[in-house]
């Protein structure tokens, strides 16, 4: 670790910049459609776990119901067409600012609790407002809202026979979320984030407005977590409250952090990067059984990284590193 | 990995026979077709019905078969030199956004000509999205949300019935009981699981009572797999209508039918919109409770006695997969069937020229395994205009026919004794 | 009219509330003496079910008769989950508590998805069957038993609890980990205990419950959370708390749905939890 940070910024650069050019180069190497889609869902779920992981992660305040807030971005970006004909880039920031907004409303009183009852809190609430979604008839109720389809277009952000628009936005959407982490790491919001993390009472005795803290770390990831469904609903251009409030999406974006490791940087990004291809190809070439062999496995997987490597994948590198 | 090897070794094999003849390139080729179904997840076990169907109408189309359906007694496809079909399978897990990107992949990928899917409502609505992006004919057989041929789609065709058309018969079917029985029916109620599905059907039967002149006294919506029914069967109850009409999944359908004997509640009739009531585990679960439950469908086995040509089918069907055909596989049988007979009569793998033929296709009701007077699409919408359901009754273990009247194997058992006197 | 529908309801309410109560037992135990949220607590009872059906299935036999079978069986799966997995995450943040507990959520679920297929199962004939007629008001007979068959068996939690030896050991460990240990408590010995037990009770009720309700392999999520929500609103570990809150989310649910809409009667179950949680974080019966 050590030795690491001292081979300087100009190693980390070198290999960032590495990164981030096979990541535009890829989808010229890879022309096809499933290599490209897969790539997709990568940097959705690595963004969407970054931004858990701001307040599971660097915060400590396990969220179980960051699927409202993506449910919240898909249906402003396309409520906003549906109803006003706005393009859902509008839609997208309207989104942003309601998550927040809601992030808050949730976190007044939820932040009173701690551990479990915050965990359990925040599931609670999905579940009413994917209810409440449900049977809210200007939005579509159960129906959902279909997306109408349009020529290729920058303002609607659709593109019919091509992905590359989806995916270099997806990936500017992980990037997004990866800058905003680091800076986070170093600054002092960061620091506090971890100050209440290890121990509120000492962070609060210190001074620490820990309340406030805990509020603009929701705030933080209710918006970008609003962003990627905004994102998710123009890919997909179908939306209803089982496809984007699901209770299995706030857990899968938890497990993605904690399997890559949580409170890390690259920590999200590396769960996506193990978990997304081993469902995708699970799916494609042990699937048409019908068997549920995959879930088997998924369940298993839980629970011998909590178990031997409750610090993820990364996690066994640094075990590794500093032997 | 096994499959996309046997393909390779298809074509290899194809190239090497082409040259050893010495014809003209790119004579004989296989005409792809993509079938996007939920081989696993939920649906798992409908899915693989549905692709042993699909997989029997390709051999059907690509041998010969002494049966009165489209490109049975001609080996491939006439007007295409007598090409090949081949069905390429794709796994939706019934998600939508998988089905999106497995018809892409399709697409781009595998070369399809043409999409087929993809059961459900909601991924069938995704995946035509990617086949109206790339300008490819999608026919979805199985499907009855109403939305999906209001969209308008130029590529989008659908040969089921759908629920408008469902509820329509079931008020139609109310009026010829009323007319052979002397029933006096005047009101409904409905009682629907709360997604897309229920509340389309909900909908389509307010639609269609006020139309028909019933009165709907309760529509009670609840939400999926709750613990008890109480609480909407007591609601049901408490307006007293003629017939129930529930619209569930095989979860609350059973879930349904227990608390209704329960509560020794009996309506004239509980008229239900197929889906759970009509599965094999709502019969073998309830065992008797559940008997004298009428349901739309939209095919049935003993259709065969007045359509010998459903026996038949279903043999070769039973003796390959182990299994009787339903309303499911026969409908995936039949959509593979006209979308095939389309390409050949476009004569051409032209995914524009087979949009075409799907515009101008008419097939006749003599054609087909389906109660159906036909196929033809509206012009506008793309939907069957010709299709029609059938209302089926549980008794003694069996689901029998009872309407239209002309098909039914049996006299329709109404009012549902008391539960008492069962 | 009127009131012989409400009646129905409430009382529909409470038979199917007793269920809910001997269901979040098990569920407050675990979470009250080690502090852990058991996130499998559903499946264990999706397994008790199982264990009547095939019972039933294969050899005939009656659910109210293979009901120890599946506490027995429960009660040690329950112990060697501790033993496997719990045990070593005692000490783990709580974020990997929740975690492991749900991949042996996911790992149970699945299991019976690949081995008994995702297909809808109920037993038909039981010993019991038929309803009575009180005036209107019709109670089945299958459910009058389960309930009154959760009423014994959350009575026997409780004395179990309150009024022995090895409840008082229970208790104690509760308080105050270490102190326990001091006084001589095999502390290690009392949360495989409280394992084994609160997994037996999940398959009590599932063997009641499979006499009149469908099995199949999600089935577990449906309870779960209600006994989450029955754990939070008696007050966590206060088994007396969590039987009143479970009769008390039978009849909210009910009368919510009669009195309201069907469709929202969980937003009411969840609006109580919340609200409990807000105000009286004790539980509706802590006292604090």
């Amino acid at each position: 670790m050590a030795s690491g940070v001292a081979a300087g910024s100009g190693f980390l650069y070198a290999r960032n910049g590495a990164l981030l050019a096979a990541a535009l180069a890829y989808p010229f190497l890879f022309r096809q459609s499933f290599p490209q889609d897969l790539a997709i869902k990568i940097f959705l779920f690595g963004g969407l776990a970054s931004a858990w992981n701001v307040l599971g992660g660097f915060a400590g305040q396990v969220s179980l119901g960051n699927a409202i807030f993506f449910g919240v971005g898909a249906y402003a970006a396309a409520v906003v067409q549906t109803q006003w004909g706005w393009t859902p880039w509008a839609g997208m920031l309207l989104g942003m600012a309601a998550s927040a907004g809601i992030g808050a409303l949730i976190g007044y009183p939820c932040f009173r609790l701690k551990g479990h009852y915050f965990a359990m809190a925040t599931l609670a609430i999905g579940e009413v407002i994917s209810t409440l979604f449900m049977n809210w008839q200007w939005v579509g109720g159960a129906v959902g809202v279909y997306i109408p389809l349009r020529d290729d277009t920058w303002k609607y952000f659709q593109f019919g026979t091509t992905k590359l628009p989806y995916y270099y936005v997806m990936l500017a959407f992980l990037v997004s979320a990866l800058l905003l982490s680091a800076a986070l790491l170093r600054s002092r919001m960061g620091y506090y984030f971890r100050a209440i993390r290890e121990d509120q009472d000492a962070a609060r005795s210190l001074g620490v407005p820990a309340r406030r803290y805990k509020l603009a770390a929701m705030g933080i990831s209710a918006a970008l977590t609003s962003a990627g469904g905004s994102l998710y609903a123009q890919y997909v251009l179908f939306i209803d409250p089982h496809s984007v409030f699901p209770m299995m999406l706030s857990i899968q974006v938890v497990l993605i952090a904690i399997l890559g490791g949580v409170g890390t940087l690259w920590g999200p990004v590396v769960g996506a990067m193990v978990l997304i291809p081993l469902s995708e190809f699970t799916r494609i070439y042990i699937g048409g059984t019908g068997s549920g062999l995959d879930l088997i496995a998924y369940g298993l997987l839980i629970i011998v990284i909590s178990v031997i490597q409750p610090r993820g994948v990364l996690g066994f590198f640094r075990k590794a590193g500093a032997a | 990995m096994k499959r996309r090897f046997a393909n390779v070794s298809g074509m290899a094999m194809a190239v090497a026979l082409t040259a050893l003849l010495a014809m003209p390139a790119a004579a004989v080729d296989k005409v792809r077709i993509g079938a996007i179904y939920p081989l696993t997840g939920p649906a798992g076990s409908t899915g693989a019905e549905l692709k042993d169907a699909i997989t029997l109408a390709a051999d059907i189309v690509n041998g010969k078969y002494d049966l009165d359906l489209p490109l049975a007694r001609t080996q491939g496809l006439p007007n295409l030199k007598g090409a090949q079909v081949e069905v390429i399978f794709g796994d939706h897990q019934g998600k939508p956004d998988v089905g999106q990107a497995e018809a892409e992949r399709m697409i781009t990928t595998e070369k399809v000509v043409a999409l087929m899917g993809a059961y459900h409502s909601s991924v069938t609505t995704t995946a035509s999205i990617a086949a109206e992006r790339h300008k490819v004919p999608f026919l979805n057989p199985e499907s009855t949300d109403p939305k999906l041929t209001e969209r308008g789609f130029r590529y989008f065709f659908r040969t089921t019935p759908f629920d408008d058309q469902f509820a329509e018969n079931f008020f139609q079917f109310l009026n010829d009981v009323k007319k052979q029985k002397g029933a006096k029916i005047s009101s409904v109620a409905t009682v629907y699981e709360n997604t897309n599905f229920g509340t389309g059907v909900n909908n389509a039967i307010r639609k269609n009572a006020a139309k028909y002149g019933y009165r709907l006294v309760a529509d009670v919506a609840y939400a999926e797999k709750g613990t008890s029914a109480i609480a909407e069967v007591q609601k049901v109850k408490a307006a007293a209508p003629d017939v129930v009409m529930p619209a569930s999944y095989t979860a609350d359908a059973i879930l349904y039918m227990k608390t209704f004997k329960d509560l020794n509640y009996a309506p004239q009739a509980i008229l239900a919109m197929d889906a759970g009531y009509i599965s094999d585990e709502f019969k073998k679960t309830l065992g008797k409770d559940g008997e004298y439950v009428l349901s739309r469908e939209v095919w049935a086995l003993d259709l065969a006695k007045k359509k010998p040509m459903i026996a038949k089918v279903n043999e070769i069907y039973k003796k390959r997969f182990g299994r009787d055909m339903n309303g499911n596989s026969a409908r995936s049988f039949t959509g593979f069937l006209v979308l095939a007979d389309a390409i050949n009569r476009a004569g051409s793998t032209d995914p524009e020229k087979i949009r075409e033929a799907l515009e101008k296709y008419t097939l006749g009701g003599n054609m087909m395994i389906m109660p159906w007077d036909g196929v033809a699409f509206d012009p506008k919408t793309h939907q069957n205009t010709k299709g029609r359901g059938i209302i089926v009754q549980l008794v003694s273990g069996e689901w029998y026919t009872v309407w239209p009247f002309d098909l039914a194997s049996r006299d329709v058992v109404w009012p549902m004794p008391a539960w008492g006197k069962r | 009219m009127f009131s012989t529908e409400l009646a129905q309801t409430l009382l529909s309410g409470v038979l199917m509330g007793l269920i809910f109560s001997l269901v979040a037992v098990g569920l407050t135990l675990i979470w009250g003496i080690m502090d852990i949220v058991n996130f499998a607590h559903g499946d264990f009872l999706m397994s008790g079910m199982y264990i009547s059906y095939w019972m039933y299935a294969l050899w005939g036999i009656d659910p109210l008769l293979s009901l120890p079978v599946s506490g027995a069986f429960l009660f040690f799966l329950g112990m060697v989950a501790y033993r496997l997995v719990i045990r070593r995450i005692l000490g783990a943040p709580m974020l990997i508590q929740i975690f492991a507990t749900f991949g042996i959520m996911i790992l149970m679920r699945y299991l019976a998805f690949y081995f008994f297929k995702p297909n809808y199962r109920s037993i038909q004939q039981t010993l019991l069957s038929g309803n009575i007629d009180l005036h209107g008001v019709y109670l089945s007979i299958p459910q009058l038993a389960a309930a009154a068959g959760a009423f014994l068996t959350t009575g026997a939690v409780y004395v179990l609890i309150h009024k022995t030896r090895v409840g008082g050991a229970l208790q104690a460990t509760a308080e105050d980990r270490e102190a326990a240990a001091l006084m001589g408590i095999n502390t290690d010995r009392m949360f495989t205990l409280a394992w084994g037990i609160g997994a037996a009770t999940a398959g009590i009720a599932g063997s009641l419950l499979s006499t009149f309700f469908y099995i199949f392999p999600e089935v577990g999520g449906i309870f779960g959370l209600i006994a989450f929500v029955a754990v939070t609103l008696g007050g966590f570990g206060n088994v007396a708390g969590a039987f009143v809150a479970g009769i008390l989310i039978g009849v909210v649910e009910a009368m919510a749905g009669y009195l309201y809409d069907p469709a929202l009667k969980t937003v009411f179950v969840y609006v109580l939890f919340l609200g409990v949680l807000f105000f009286r974080p004790q539980g509706l019966l802590g006292v604090e």
